[in-house]
Parts: C-alpha cells; sequence; structure tokens
C-alpha cells in the first residue's frame, strides 16, 4: 500500500532526475495537445465531408446502404451545366447582389449617421424599431409580405389604388418580383447593418469631430471625410457578407413566395441548385451542385477577405 | 464514353440486388402472417396527419376506430408532407427504420417500388383474402397501384379533377349555371364573358404545380400522353401533347385565364374573384365553407377536347406495405382493409373529401347516403371515377429532376414568349437524357 501512495511522488521524481522535462525535449507537444480538440472538429465536420462531398460528386447513388454506387464521371456538373435556366440563374443571382448593397451598406449607413446622437428613451425606441425585423423568423416575414403585397387584397396595393393607380402585381409580374424579393430581404437586414455601423460610429474618438468643427467643417464633411473613412472596416465588411450571402439570405423568400417564378424571373443559383440537387436524396445531383457553389462562392470570399485585409490595415 | 460502358453493369447489380431480396422473401415468407393474438405494433407513414385542414382529424378517427376493433394491434401515426414523404422514407429507410405502412403518392410510386424492396400485393395477400377484399372496388381504380402489371398499392385518398365555378357570376354574365361548359372551347367563351360582364377573372387551371396529375389529365384528354406506354420515353414534347398546352396559352393571351401566382388561386377563388377553378376535388369542403353566405359554388366534370371525352386522372396516394415482418405485413394489411372498406371510406369521403373507392356505398343509408343527398356536388367527380386513368409516376433514380424540367417547360410554354413546341420539344430530349436508360 505504501509503494502505491509513493507512486506519483516518484513517477514525478523520476524523469527529473534521469532526464530534462518534457515540455524543453518537445516544445510542438503541449500546442498540438491544445490545438487537438479543434483540430480534430476542423477535419471530421469541415474537412472530411468536404473531401467526401468531393468524391460523391462524381457517383450515382441514392443514399441507400445496400444500393450500388455507380462512378458516372463528369456526368452530374455536366447535367447541371448545362441546365437552360443557368444563365438566367446566375445573371439573377449577380441583381439580387447589386440589388442589395444600397440596403445592406448605404441605407444602414445613412440611417446611422442620421441617428447617431439620438439617445434616450427616443433612442431606444428608434433602436428597438430598427432592429423587429431581424428578428421575425424569416418564413413569417414571406407570409407577410405575401398578404401584404397581395394584389386584390393586399394593404400596399390598396395604398396605390386609393390614390388611383392600377394594382401592382408585385410577385406575378417577371419584370418585379424578383426586386420585390430583393427588397423583402433587404428589409429584413437593414436593422442589422445599422447596428453595426452604429457600433463603429460610436468607437469614433469624439475629439476628431470636435476638432473638425472647430475648424469650421460642415455636417456634411464631418460625415464624408471623418465618419466614412473611420467606419471602412465595417462597410467593407457588409459589402462582403452581402456579396457572399445576398442570394442566400433571399433564399427563404424565394422559395416561400415565388418558388423561383414567374417565368424563373426570381431564381437564383442556390435556388436553382437546391431545386434539382435536394428534392430527392439524389447524393450525385446534390453534391455536384455543393461543389459548384463552393468554388463560385469560394474565390469571392477569396477577395473579399483580401479586400477586408487591406482596409483593416490602413492607417488610422 | 464511360458511363455508356458503366450502365449494363449497373443494372446487372441492381438485378442481382433484386433477385437476392426476393428469395430471401420467397425463403423467408411466402405470405403475411395470419391475424395476430399477440400485440403488435406498427408505424403508418401519413400526409393527411401533416395538414392543417385535409383530414388529420379524420385521419385520427380512422386509426382510433380500428384499433378499438383490433385490440392486438397499435397504430403509430407518423405524420409526413406529401411533397417530402419519398425522402422520408428513403432517409428512414437508410437509418434502418423501415416504415411498416405508407400512404405513398402515386408520382412516387415507381421510385418507391424500384428502391425499397416494396413486394407486390398479389405475393403478400392470399388471393381468397384479396379478391374478398377487393369486390365492390372501381375497377379503373384499383390499377391506380399497379405498376408493370402488378399491384404495389391500393388506392387510398385520391381525387379527381373538377371544374368548381362561381354561380353568381355566371349569372352576373349572362351564362346559364345550369348549363356549364363541357369544352375547353365553350371554357373560354364562358371565362371572357365573365371577365367582360364582372371584371373578374375568367378560369384557371390548377395544372402548374409540381405534382403533375392535372398536368397529365390535359394531355391525355387531348390524346397526348407524358410518357409512353413503355414508361421508357418521355412523351410531353410531342404534338398532341403540345396541342393540349398551345390550348392553355391560347387562354392565357385571350384574357381568360390570369397569370396568377399559384400560392393565391385558391384564395381568390374563394373571395368569389374567379368564375372557375380545374383543380383537385379535395378543395370541395373548404371552398364551401369560404363561398357559405357569399356566393353559390357548383362543380362540374373536367372539360373536353371538343368531340375527344376527356380522359381524367387522379391525384393522391396509394398504401404501400414496406414491413418485412410478416407479422406486421398482417397488421399493416388489416389496417388498408379497414381504410378502404365501407366505414373507411365513408369516414374519408365525408370528412375530407376525397373519392370513395367503392360505390355501392354512395346511397347507402348506413354509409354515405345521408351525406351524398346534402353533397350533390361530389356527383361530376363519382361520374369521373369508372374512366380514370392512372397519374403516371415518373421512372428512374432522376424522376424528380426530369418532373422538375417538365414543370418548368410547361410554365414556359404557356405564360413565356417562346414558341410552346419548341420549348417543350428541347425539353423533352433534355430530360430524355435523365431517363433510365
Amino acid at each position: 500500500m505504501a509503494n502505491v501512495l509513493d507512486l506519483p511522488a516518484r513517477l514525478g521524481a523520476l524523469p527529473a532526475r534521469r532526464r530534462r522535462p518534457l515540455a524543453l525535449r518537445a516544445p510542438w507537444l503541449a500546442p498540438s495537445l491544445f490545438l487537438a480538440p479543434a483540430l480534430g472538429t476542423l477535419a471530421v465536420w469541415i474537412y472530411w465531408p468536404l473531401v467526401e462531398t468531393f468524391r460523391l460528386s462524381f457517383y450515382e447513388w441514392n443514399l441507400l446502404p445496400m444500393a450500388p454506387q455507380v462512378f458516372v464521371g463528369l456526368e452530374n456538373y455536366q447535367r447541371l451545366l448545362e441546365l437552360p435556366e443557368l444563365r438566367q440563374a446566375a445573371w439573377n443571382t449577380l441583381l439580387y447582389t447589386v440589388g442589395l448593397l444600397p440596403l445592406t451598406v448605404a441605407l444602414p449607413l445613412a440611417v446611422a449617421l442620421a441617428t447617431r446622437d439620438a439617445r434616450g428613451r427616443a433612442g431606444a425606441i428608434y433602436r428597438a424599431l430598427i432592429f423587429v425585423p431581424m428578428m421575425i423568423a424569416p418564413v413569417v416575414v414571406a407570409v407577410i409580405w405575401r398578404w401584404l403585397l397581395n394584389p386584390e387584397h393586399g394593404v400596399v396595393n390598396a395604398i396605390i389604388r386609393g390614390v388611383g393607380l392600377p394594382a401592382v402585381r408585385f410577385l406575378d409580374d417577371p419584370g418585379l418580383a424578383l426586386w420585390s424579393i430583393v427588397f423583402i430581404t433587404g428589409w429584413k437586414l437593414v436593422g442589422f447593418s445599422t447596428l453595426i455601423f452604429a457600433a463603429a460610429l460610436t468607437s469614433i474618438d469624439r475629439s476628431l469631430i470636435e476638432a473638425a468643427r472647430l475648424d469650421g467643417a460642415t455636417e456634411g464633411q464631418i460625415a464624408r471625410l471623418i465618419y466614412v473613412p473611420l467606419v471602412m472596416p465595417a462597410i467593407v465588411l457588409l459589402g462582403v457578407l452581402t456579396v457572399l450571402h445576398g442570394a442566400q439570405w433571399s433564399f427563404v423568400y424565394i422559395n416561400v413566395l415565388t418558388r423561383g417564378g414567374p417565368l424563373q424571373s426570381t431564381t437564383n443559383l442556390y435556388y436553382l441548385l437546391w431545386e434539382y440537387g435536394f428534392s430527392s436524396f439524389a447524393i450525385g445531383w446534390s453534391t455536384a451542385a455543393g461543389m459548384l457553389l463552393f468554388v463560385v462562392f469560394g474565390i469571392a470570399a477569396l477577395f473579399g477577405v483580401r479586400l477586408m485585409n487591406r482596409s483593416d490595415a490602413r492607417p488610422r | 464514353m464511360t458511363t455508356g460502358i458503366l450502365r449494363p453493369s449497373r443494372r446487372a447489380v441492381l438485378l442481382g440486388l433484386a433477385g437476392t431480396a426476393t428469395a430471401a422473401g420467397t425463403g423467408f415468407a411466402q405470405r403475411i402472417a395470419p391475424p395476430p393474438t399477440s400485440p403488435v405494433t406498427i408505424s403508418f407513414y401519413n400526409y393527411n396527419l401533416a395538414t392543417a385542414n385535409i383530414g388529420a382529424e379524420a385521419t385520427r378517427e380512422l386509426i382510433a376506430e380500428f384499433m378499438a376493433a383490433n385490440p392486438n394491434i397499435r397504430v403509430e401515426g407518423v405524420p409526413v408532407a406529401s411533397d417530402q414523404i419519398a425522402a422520408r422514407v428513403q432517409a428512414d429507410v437508410v437509418a434502418g427504420r423501415i416504415p411498416d405502412l405508407a400512404q405513398i403518392v402515386f408520382s412516387d410510386l415507381d421510385f418507391i417500388v424500384s428502391n425499397f424492396g416494396v413486394r407486390p400485393l398479389e405475393d403478400l395477400i392470399p388471393q381468397d383474402e384479396w379478391a374478398a377484399h377487393t369486390q365492390g372496388m372501381v375497377p379503373a381504380g384499383l390499377r391506380l397501384g399497379m405498376l408493370n402489371g402488378r399491384t404495389y398499392g391500393l388506392a387510398y385518398v385520391f381525387s379527381t379533377p373538377v371544374l368548381f365555378y362561381n354561380a353568381n357570376l355566371f349569372r352576373a354574365a349572362g351564362l346559364d349555371p345550369d348549363a356549364p361548359p363541357r369544352t375547353w372551347a365553350e371554357v373560354r367563351t364562358a371565362a371572357l364573358r365573365i371577365r367582360e360582364a364582372t371584371g373578374k377573372h375568367g378560369v384557371y387551371a390548377e395544372i402548374f404545380s409540381s405534382f403533375d396529375w392535372l398536368y397529365q389529365a390535359l394531355v391525355l384528354s387531348a390524346g397526348g400522353r407524358v410518357l409512353s406506354e413503355d414508361r421508357r420515353r418521355l412523351t410531353f414534347g410531342e404534338p398532341e401533347a403540345v396541342a393540349a398546352v398551345a390550348m392553355m396559352r391560347d387562354l392565357v393571351r385571350s384574357g381568360a385565364h390570369p397569370r396568377l401566382n399559384p400560392a393565391e388561386v385558391s384564395d381568390t377563388m374563394y373571395s368569389g374573384n374567379l368564375g372557375m377553378l380545374l383543380t383537385t376535388s379535395v378543395y370541395q369542403r373548404a371552398l364551401l365553407a369560404a363561398a357559405s353566405g357569399r356566393f353559390e359554388v357548383r362543380a362540374a366534370a373536367m372539360p373536353a377536347f371538343d368531340e375527344r371525352p376527356a380522359r381524367p386522372t387522379n391525384s393522391g396516394s396509394a398504401l404501400v406495405i414496406m414491413s418485412r415482418d410478416p407479422a406486421k405485413q398482417r397488421a399493416a394489411w388489416e389496417l388498408m382493409k379497414f381504410a378502404t372498406s365501407r366505414r373507411g371510406y365513408t369516414i374519408i369521403t365525408s370528412k375530407i373529401g376525397y373519392l370513395p373507392l367503392r360505390l355501392d356505398i354512395v346511397d347507402d343509408p348506413r354509409y354515405l347516403g345521408d351525406w351524398t343527398r346534402q353533397n350533390p356536388l361530389i356527383r361530376p367527380n363519382l361520374a369521373q371515377l369508372e374512366r380514370l386513368e392512372p397519374w403516371q409516376s415518373l421512372p428512374g433514380p432522376n424522376y424528380r429532376q426530369i418532373g422538375r424540367i417538365e414543370t418548368g417547360a410547361l410554365n414556359e410554354a404557356v405564360f413565356g414568349e417562346g414558341d410552346p413546341a419548341r420549348v417543350l420539344r428541347e425539353a423533352q430530349q433534355r430530360a430524355q437524357a435523365l431517363m433510365p436508360r
């Protein structure tokens, strides 16, 4: 028994007497142990699925363990790239992105600048109001807007008819439907972006503004020459986020409100590839669609990250 | 092409699998077990249970009544939305949880039968029991669950296309509500009259949904098909099918048929702003409730192309036994029998609005007699039962993608600018490349 109780002391003593401490012999060991759980998780949940997705995109398979995985080469990619709707979807994706930028960057920046001095109760109420759309579930947002925009009974059209204009078919007119969805997507995001900009603005040193005022700068000049350059990192961040995720953010509204129609006018890359890839568990279609999106938006992300690094590196 | 070389081997593998499955099946259990003497629990994947107003309550009632009559069988209802039921069955089979009994939408029938080792009812059910149960059922209805000459599912809840019309708008437009249009030409005239006289929409045909049953009926009525009889060739771009679509396009261009958002069609009809609506008879209850006290709803049969009689298809689903355990197969069969019995169809027809597969209960006061007298709108629907054409499920592992191309082309051909014949022809060629070879 006594030996057992001695053991910890002896174990601790032994190496110290004979060799240098482990940490000195293998300086890489402790950091790798600390990193291991994170790296392991990354490998298991991100990299391995990515490799598997890549592999399966060359097969035709329905996920059933007893069914064979049939190698079909590039056929899955070929089928997707030959979809005649693909060109329209790619163009629409661009329209969604460009259309969203004013709503996720320009408008929130203007709102944040205009209301930067709102304080007290009024400020709190305003901040709550602008943030409300962000907290409503996307499907609920979609349904509410469907009611509001309904050409026969919707409130918006009641107002339009009230001033003597003909009803507008916001979601059924191929020329308008995409912009209606851009607006709804943007409406939901204005609060979030405004919050980011408001936070960025409050972190600006007030003395800069006071100095500018003393030098006789107008409010417009202060906004243009001091605020905007100083919140540039936030502008770039939201711009990049919009480019990378804009098409994805509109997905729910497309699915609930138009299903890509009328006449493919509201479909985008995500929605089209989801329609073909994910309606059944056709694993080849869906993994090929996933890889295509990964590559396209991966390239966009690369540019985005580079842009962000540059804007962060600016001297302040 | 490498794929061409690989194809035959794949088919061989599949055949081999099918062979082993059948061999194992015959070796283990030729038929279902006798009625249970000890408790059995089965799962029942059902899409009515997943709806808010299309029969969740009635389905629970059906199951409860069945369990009361069969104390040894416990039924666990599993609600799954109709457009997700095939994917859910697939996911659960992959996970090793095979459903015992599933309500399969007819468009998924080929996929389910080809992939999940479903055995035909002719093999499972003793012949005398099958004959006794199916006696008195509409033969056209029994054919709906058949594929390649064998019965894989028993038609359960289904409807036919019905032309609902707003009798008040008919009167306001100087049309006779007692003589509803019988052909598409008459529909066009009536719709334009309604539009001119009342400013409301004329007619809407709900053929544009991802469930293509009504589109198939329209094409069949014009003398075409969407899929060849041997199920190997797509034919929705052939001249007869194109003629049906061209007729729809003309309806739209003339102003008789509005360009509505598909999600808003039923609301437009409910609110009295649409003259005629060709759709599933299941809407009847909701439509009558919405119209009650405001306008009169009537129903007519699906319109024909001139002298050629219309060929209505069915919507809906079949019950498919998926369990491989003979005792559970027996329990599933007992539930199937009850659900499609005189009593079962009385509940289904009167409380959900689907058609009874048994016509002898329609006027029988013990079953639907009273209900039919109060709901004469079901008559045109019943009259179509005898000449019902099965809603064809598209074949192969890419059936969903084929369906997507088909409905995309239909929308483009009816509402778009391109030449319908060319649009459909090109889509047919693209989709044919996805068919099993």
